[in-house]
């Protein structure tokens, strides 16, 4: 059996439905979460669009957009891709299915609970946690269902060795259910005194995106990269030490958001000094992933970009939580547009990459329109640095009018409103290019499942002429 | 076959595709944990040791300066910890003293201080006030009563015990006392020297339980 | 990473290690903070919240409101909040033990709301913020939808908005306050912190041998 036939693999017939409904689940969310980001980036400059509306109020608006991306479209797509990555990698098929379908199920349910309940008024108010309570052990036990095929994956590996995308995927779906489940006691079922729950949010919001996002969005970057290059990693041998990084030091990096809030001193400066050891590992994820910038293809772009993302908002993190800069940026859109730059510019583009490789093989052909495939990763990419750039500039007029006690409000509101309509801007931007993404898979699929023999997608001509 | 026209534009041909197999095995001997065909195994570059440290360094350094030492009292981060002392918000004994005043004085002796003829002795410009400290000090902890003149006027009331003693309604602290006579004395034109703390706390040591003052026995007093 | 069990438990050690780390010792430092008692106030601070002002602070939580106001002062020299008037003094983390759901928020694209009912020279009064709530302001989107527009027989509503202008209703209606309204503005209006605590004094950094060095 050839090397470059085995890249489509067998594996994939069976994963074929679980892991595409996961997909398809996570791309309604993300456009459902498109047009509420777009309602709420409206809404800051717009004061007045929708505000008849109890349940589409600003505040309530901002945590329907965050819940449906997050737990929408990132949990879906993320556990979607990395439950096949871990069968790919087990060398058997993807086992526990059924269980994954009805973990989907719930998972969508829960979320879409969530969004009803927010929009009724059932928020928590805690950033990145809106979820409502009731909602909230449907998610948990719908990842439960759905790790079962992981933890078996891990246990029947053919070959003793793992390799990094196994580590990541694996601690993401460990890691979930236990944040959400400290997370809802510490604030919901038991709540912490006072200032204790903001401490306990902010652990709860970085864990989100350290423990669980960012290995989903690594676990898909680091399987793909070689499989596509064909090279093993430059510095692999690094590959743990980056692992453990991003886990002992990543997590203690939540108090960042309370610098010069009610909580002890300690509290960020702790958070500080660990995003500054955390650069270790965003370096050794670069250095190890530095193929990528080397291939073609969207996956490859996406990947690259994301990477960029990733590793530049890390970097980015630690010298910007230094007290002298967040002086200005706290409280400042500058903190939405990097919040952005990691959930869009680095996590979900890495997983848009990852499923440009994914779905053709799983559709068992290629996607239907080349052109709305570039066009999707040109929006994207257009849209995520129109949205930095105009949030981080906003955010940086805004903070240094905040700290002239003699700018009014209204003049505030007045500077940052060029930036506001330009994130606006950015927002459709991405949301046409999701609508392209959407579009493209809807086509995929409908043309796999009218397609009469089961199909094989068959890996581009050059790939396969250059097997040796 | 050929799929010449598929979404992915034809990749560059870079090397074969790996296996997933080939993926985890040549990953396995990558990282080092075998040794390889030299029988070498690989060993940190000091690159990385030295970037490794220094991010250490930093991180440290920032933790023993910015932390407060994890005191949970320290907000500040340019803060440390005081020492032994225990941080008593300090009690401005103007505000304090005005505060009582009008809490418990102002419906004898009035807010300006001129009391009511012939009744309540004024404190404005009152001797008993910008007098003896000694005297001042016992009327308001013991309480007065009796005959007594004020600025030439005479005056026969009663003077409530305000002081930490047997038989006082108020029970107010010798802080308390302090202020409010450190009001008094500064107030309404008046200007002479604040009363401490330490002093009432003296003379109620000395004095302990005792009924109330006449005025020829605090005239008695130094 | 070949050994599962010992795989598992290293993620798990980490999450542990973090959360102990973060919040276990938070919690053991702040979680039994009791309010200050002041000998010369003779009562404790801070004071609790009237029960009105308790269901005015849920509604401020549903409505999202904590997505651009924050509750948190920040010490002189770190920003130009005691210039603003936001509040003379830091807020700790005493300030909020008797808060159930603390709204301390994280974007101020509204102005902070700490001392709202206590600024200086003149705060806003519960007709202000009624009318402010109504109508919106600038950046701050209107809220009409917590108010009713009812018709007026006979006696005009007590509650009623004192409108003009273009924002007044039609002849012979009134715009009248809901429930939700008013638990809320008794809310903004009890947002005042008064009291000094020894912890929220600003540091000064006193002469160097007084100030306590590295152990």
């Amino acid at each position: 059996m050839s090397t470059a036939t085995t890249e489509v693999s067998a594996i994939d017939t069976h994963a074929r439905v679980p892991v595409l409904l996961l997909l398809g689940f996570g791309l309604v969310w993300l456009l459902v979460s498109g047009v509420l980001a777009l309602m709420a980036s409206v809404q800051l400059h717009t004061p007045g669009f929708m505000a008849g509306y109890a349940w589409l109020t600003y505040g309530r608006t901002q945590a329907l957009q965050e819940t449906a991306f997050v737990y929408g479209w990132l949990g879906n797509a993320g556990l979607g891709l990395g439950l096949w990555i871990l069968a790919r990698l087990a060398g058997s098929s993807l086992r526990a299915g059924n269980w994954i379908i009805v973990g989907g199920i719930f998972w969508n349910a829960g979320v879409a609970l969530s969004l009803a309940g927010i929009m009724a008024g059932d928020m928590t108010g805690h950033a990145l946690f809106q979820l409502p309570s009731y909602a909230q052990p449907l998610l948990f036990l719908a990842v439960g269902a759905m790790s079962v095929s992981g933890v078996l994956a891990w246990s029947d590996r053919r070959s003793e060795g793992t390799y990094a995308a196994q580590w990541y995927v694996f601690a993401a779906l460990f890691f979930f259910p236990w944040i959400l489940s400290v997370a809802y006691v510490s604030l919901l079922a038991s709540p912490l005194r006072g200032v204790l729950q903001s401490i306990a949010a902010g652990w709860y919001a970085q864990n989100l995106l350290t423990l669980w996002l960012a290995p989903l969005a690594l676990g898909a970057a680091y399987y793909v990269v070689p499989k596509i290059t064909g090279r093993v990693l430059p510095v692999y041998q690094f590959a743990g030490l980056g692992f453990w990084t991003l886990i002992l030091v990543g997590s203690w990096t939540g108090g960042r958001h309370l610098i010069g809030g009610p909580v002890p001193a300690w509290v960020p400066s702790l958070a500080i000094a660990s995003a500054s050891l955390l650069v270790l590992h965003y370096l050794l994820v670069l250095l190890n992933l530095r193929g990528v910038f080397g291939g073609g293809g969207t996956s490859m772009k996406l990947l690259a970009f994301g990477l960029i993302a990733y590793v530049g908002g890390g970097l980015a993190d630690a010298v910007l939580s230094i007290r002298s800069i967040s002086v200005i940026t706290h409280f400042t859109y500058f903190a939405q547009a990097q919040q952005q730059l990691a959930l869009y510019g680095a996590f979900s583009v890495m997983i848009f990459g990852a499923l440009y490789y994914a779905v053709p093989r799983l559709a068992g052909r290629a996607l239907t329109s080349a052109t709305l495939a570039g066009g999707h990763a040109i929006l994207i990419m257009a849209g995520v640095v129109l949205l930095v750039v105009s949030l981080g500039a906003a955010g940086w007029s805004q903070g240094h009018a905040l700290l002239d006690p003699k700018i009014s409000y209204p003049e505030i509101a007045a500077a940052t409103r060029p930036w506001l309509l330009g994130a606006s801007a950015a927002q459709a931007l991405l949301l046409l290019g999701n609508l392209m993404l959407g579009v493209n898979f809807a086509l995929t699929l409908s043309s796999s499942l009218l397609a009469s023999t089961a199909p094989v997608y068959a890996p581009p001509a050059k790939l396969a002429a250059s097997v040796s | 076959m050929s799929n010449l026209n598929d979404s992915e534009p034809p990749q560059k041909p870079l090397a074969p595709g790996l296996s997933d197999a080939d993926l985890i095995a040549s990953h396995e001997k990558a990282s080092g944990k075998q040794p390889d065909e030299q029988g070498r195994f690989n060993l940190v570059p000091l690159a990385l040791l030295f970037s490794f440290s220094a991010l250490i360094m930093w991180s440290g350094s920032y933790m023993g300066r910015f932390s407060g030492h994890f005191d949970p009292k320290i907000f500040d981060e340019n803060a440390l910890p005081s020492k032994g002392v225990e941080v008593v918000a300090a009690i401005d004994p103007l505000v304090l003293g005005k505060k009582q005043y009008i809490a418990a004085c102002v419906a004898c002796h009035l807010p300006d201080g001129k009391g009511i003829a012939g009744v309540n002795p004024p404190l404005a410009g009152a001797e008993w006030v910008l007098g003896s400290e000694e005297r001042l000090v016992r009327i308001v902890v013991h309480g007065l009563k009796g005959p007594i003149q004020v600025l030439g006027n005479n005056y026969n009331g009663a003077m409530p015990v305000f002081g930490r003693v047997a038989g006082s309604g108020y029970n107010w602290s010798d802080d308390k006392i302090a202020a409010v006579l450190t009001y008094i004395r500064q107030e309404w034109g008046n200007a002479a020297a604040p009363i401490s703390t330490e002093l009432v706390a003296a003379i109620r040591a000395k004095e302990g339980n005792r009924k109330e003052w006449t005025a020829e026995e605090l005239l008695a007093l130094p | 990473m070949k050994n599962g069990p010992l795989f598992f438990l290293g993620l798990f050690a980490s999450l542990t290690f973090s959360f102990a780390g973060v919040v276990l010792f938070a919690n053991a430092q702040l979680g039994g903070l009791t309010p200050y008692y002041d000998d010369a106030e003779g009562k404790s601070f801070p004071e609790r919240m009237p029960g009105v002002a308790e269901r005015g602070q849920l509604v401020y939580r549903d409505l999202g409101c904590v997505s651009c106001h924050t509750q948190q002062v920040r010490r002189p020299g770190f920003g130009a909040d005691q210039a603003r008037g936001w509040g003379e003094r830091q807020s700790v983390a005493r300030d909020f033990i008797h808060q159930p759901n603390p709204q301390v928020g994280a974007m101020r694209i509204g102005p902070d709301l700490t001392n709202l009912a206590g600024r200086k020279p003149s705060a806003l009064d519960a007709e202000d913020l009624m009318k402010l709530l109504y109508a919106g302001q600038g950046a701050m989107p209107a809220h009409a939808f917590l108010f009713e527009t009812v018709k007026v027989s006979g006696q005009v509503p007590a509650k009623a908005l004192k409108l003009t202008g273009n924002l007044a209703p039609a002849s012979g209606m009134a715009v009248v306050p809901s429930e939700r309204a008013q638990v809320l503005v008794a809310y903004l209006l009890s947002l005042n912190t008064v009291y000094d605590y020894p912890e929220s004094r600003p540091f000064v950094k006193a002469a160097k041998k007084t100030e306590g060095g590295i152990k």
